[in-house]
């Protein structure tokens, strides 16, 4: 596999900080970047940093996953326009050409030796980033663009401009081996992002915010890693922070996952006051490999889409507000039915409970209190026993606990309301008695 | 005249006295069938395209439970067992009922793939089932709300209309006082209960002709029927006929 660089050129990443314009590695212009990178390893693993305002992808060894180079591209400049950067993008076979290009074309895609070639040989050397005493003397030796300095004889040159310059227009032209410094992507994920004004209202936070939720899921990718859990620090200027813990149904690294629910979460807040300062920092991070792309992945699939719907019912409705079903080994109705939470992974089917009679599809919460007449439970009507008794009598061994339904003892029938309604009632044979309707067969 | 067999070859034109046809499928494969059988012969006989539809909201009005509402359904979603799909109930938000699990399990339905929401306000269940139908995860979306209004179940049928033909069932249960209001839903039901234990199906509107009589399905109960409830006495003629035939 030929490498093959994509350069992103990031003029607003060098000119972040005025005081120190762009001084190449200041600690400033390399931080934004370093996010930049979190969110491009979810292109490709291989990153390095080209500061003040370069970012260099090695995109030969993923262009087949991505299915070709316009596809790549695409999905880089949508992240990018989401985030709100503006960058100049090139690519060619050699890292220092594709930095040149995207510095003074653009959109220049270059895949092969030759074709690179021509285009830095058009290049003008007053853009190029060579160093100005290099660039005037070039100038002066009439030397317009890249092509008509590698058309001097190149020991003069040498001897002239530096051996350095002559290296780096080299390893352009691929002559020279360029060895770049790979991106170490960071063992902990906690990014923070200052606002340039006060924020007041939380849904403005979420555009703000998705530069992070993007380099977090980057940074994911590039670990094979998900997380089931983040939390999204908002620092006030004069008030205590407010922290947003962000909760999945399954560890994740899904960009827009994040984002929906943060913006459940965001519409619902009210600030304690304007925000200055944004963090994000990823609390459980799992390991989560990658997909393989298989012919039949319809239940995986729906899987996860269940699992981002769930999620995002959460958000809203609350922990307890979205449950699976499972049964329990209980004679006691109020017991047999369990709620299976978010943490879902507690097997559906607890205990096997031995064949019964029917159940209802609904269950009273509270069993209704019905009247007595003729021997008989009234409800708008008297109700006729249709089954014959079916006994319950159990739970003895938790009377005593506090939340528990203790001991019972009744006495269940199948019974039809005077509307036709199939509705299962109970005798209650301790004291006081008396009849109760707790379900209905739907 | 000609105009006119033009605008009859349309998709969303039916005559008034047929049933809506879907769309040929391009591939002309299983996957052009709009509808998801009810396992009930004599239901998906007057239902348009054979089943309960899919990618569209069914309006099913009946007040309270017991009468048979689930037992119609369970069938429909049996068969979602086999392909592995989920189902999602958005309980009452008001009621004092709970699904008791044994009864789902016993009735086949997959509870490993039956997710259950149970929202604290009316306007949180009719966003949530808004929700579970635009993500397109469930295949079947129940939902019961007595708040919903005439600009609530278009909301929902325009959300199930994004599913398009492959996408979910969704049954809508209101009050039968709803019955009067205008509704967008494709398919409105409204159920009663008819002698020895049969559940009468009337259906109020369908992309199809109108059918005046109900539908008489026998269910299965928890017990068998026993002796005439008076209150029945009066049911009409045709539903008697048809369950003597």
């Amino acid at each position: 596999m030929s490498p093959l660089w994509l350069a992103l050129h990031l003029p607003s990443a060098a000119s972040a900080r005025p005081e120190s314009p762009g001084s190449p590695g200041s600690p400033e212009s390399t931080e934004s970047l370093g996010g930049l990178a979190c969110w491009a390893g979810s292109f490709t693993p291989r990153l390095s940093l080209a500061p003040p305002a370069g970012l260099l992808l090695e995109i030969g060894g993923c262009l087949r996953l991505w299915g070709g180079l316009d596809r790549l591209l695409d999905a880089v400049l949508a992240g990018l326009e989401v985030q709100g950067h503006e960058a100049a993008l090139a690519s060619a076979p050699s890292p220092q050409a594709a930095l040149w290009l995207a510095r003074c074309t653009t959109h220049t895609h270059c895949t092969d030796i030759d074709s690179m070639h021509a285009r830095l040989d058009a290049l003008p050397i007053a853009s190029i980033d060579l160093d100005v005493a290099a660039r005037e003397k070039l100038q002066r030796f009439g030397a317009r663009t890249l092509g008509d300095a590698r058309r001097l004889p190149r020991d003069g040159l040498a001897r002239r401009i530096g051996m350095a310059a002559v290296l780096t227009i080299a390893r352009a032209y691929g002559e020279a081996v360029d060895p770049r410094p790979d991106f170490v992507f960071p063992e902990n994920f906690s990014q923070s992002l200052e606002l340039p004004a006060a924020v007041e209202v939380a849904p403005t936070l979420l555009f703000v915010a998705r530069r992070l939720t993007a380099a977090l899921a980057g940074w994911l990718a590039a670990r094979q890693a998900g997380v089931a859990e983040c939390v999204l620090e908002l620092a006030h200027s004069s008030r205590e922070t407010t922290y947003l813990v962000l909760r999945f149904a399954e560890a994740t690294r899904d960009a827009q996952r994040f984002e929906r629910v943060l913006r459940e979460r965001l519409e619902r807040l009210a600030l304690a006051g304007p925000v200055t300062v944004l963090r994000l920092a990823a609390a459980a991070v799992e390991p989560l490999p990658g997909q393989s792309g298989t012919l039949f992945d319809g239940a995986g699939r729906a899987a996860t889409a269940m699992a981002a719907l769930s999620e995002r019912l959460r958000a809203r409705l609350g922990e307890a507000g979205v449950f699976r079903l499972a049964t329990h080994a209980d004679h006691r109705p109020e017991c047999a039915t369990q709620k299976v939470g978010a943490g879902g992974t507690a097997p559906v089917v607890s205990g096997r409970v031995a064949a019964t009679p029917p159940r209802p599809f609904w269950l009273l919460d509270r069993p209704e209190a019905l009247a007595e007449v003729a021997g008989r439970p009234y409800r708008r009507g008297p109700l006729r026993l249709v089954s014959g008794c079916e006994r319950i009598e159990s739970g003895w061994w938790d009377a005593g606990e506090a939340e528990s339904f203790g001991d019972i003892r009744r006495d269940y029938f199948v019974a039809l309301t005077p509307d036709a309604r199939w509705a299962w009632v109970f005798r209650e044979l301790r004291a006081p008695g008396g009849w109760y309707l707790h379900g209905w067969f739907a | 005249m000609s105009a006119l067999a033009e605008v009859l070859l349309r998709p969303d034109i039916r005559r008034g006295d047929q049933f809506a046809v879907a769309p040929a499928h391009p591939a002309g494969c299983a996957l052009g069938v709009p509808t998801f059988a009810s396992g009930f012969a004599a239901l998906d006989a007057e239902l348009p395209g054979g089943g309960w539809p899919r990618g569209a909201l069914t309006e099913i009005l009946v007040d309270g439970h017991g009468l048979g509402e689930l037992s119609l359904l369970l069938p429909a979603l049996r068969g979602l067992r086999a392909g592995g799909d989920w189902v999602l109930a958005i309980a009452p938000p008001d009621g004092n009922c709970t699904l008791h699990a044994p009864a789902w399990a016993a009735a086949g339905v997959d509870l490993e793939r039956l997710a259950v929401v149970s929202p604290a306000a009316a306007r949180d269940a009719l966003w949530a089932a808004e929700q579970a139908l635009l993500s397109g995860a469930p295949q079947a979306v129940l939902c019961w709300s007595a708040a919903a209004d005439s600009r609530a179940v278009r909301r929902l049928q325009v959300a199930a209309a994004q599913g398009g033909q492959g996408g979910a069932v969704a049954f809508l249960f209101r009050p039968l006082r709803c019955a009067r209001e205008p509704s967008a839903a494709a398919l409105r039901l409204s159920l009663a209960a008819a002698p020895q234990g049969a559940l009468a199906v009337t259906i109020l509107k369908r992309r199809g002709p109108p059918l005046a009589e109900p539908i008489v399905l026998a269910l299965p109960r928890p017990a068998a029927w026993r002796n005439h409830v008076s209150s029945l006495a009066g049911a009409t003629p045709a539903v008697r006929s048809l369950c003597a035939a």
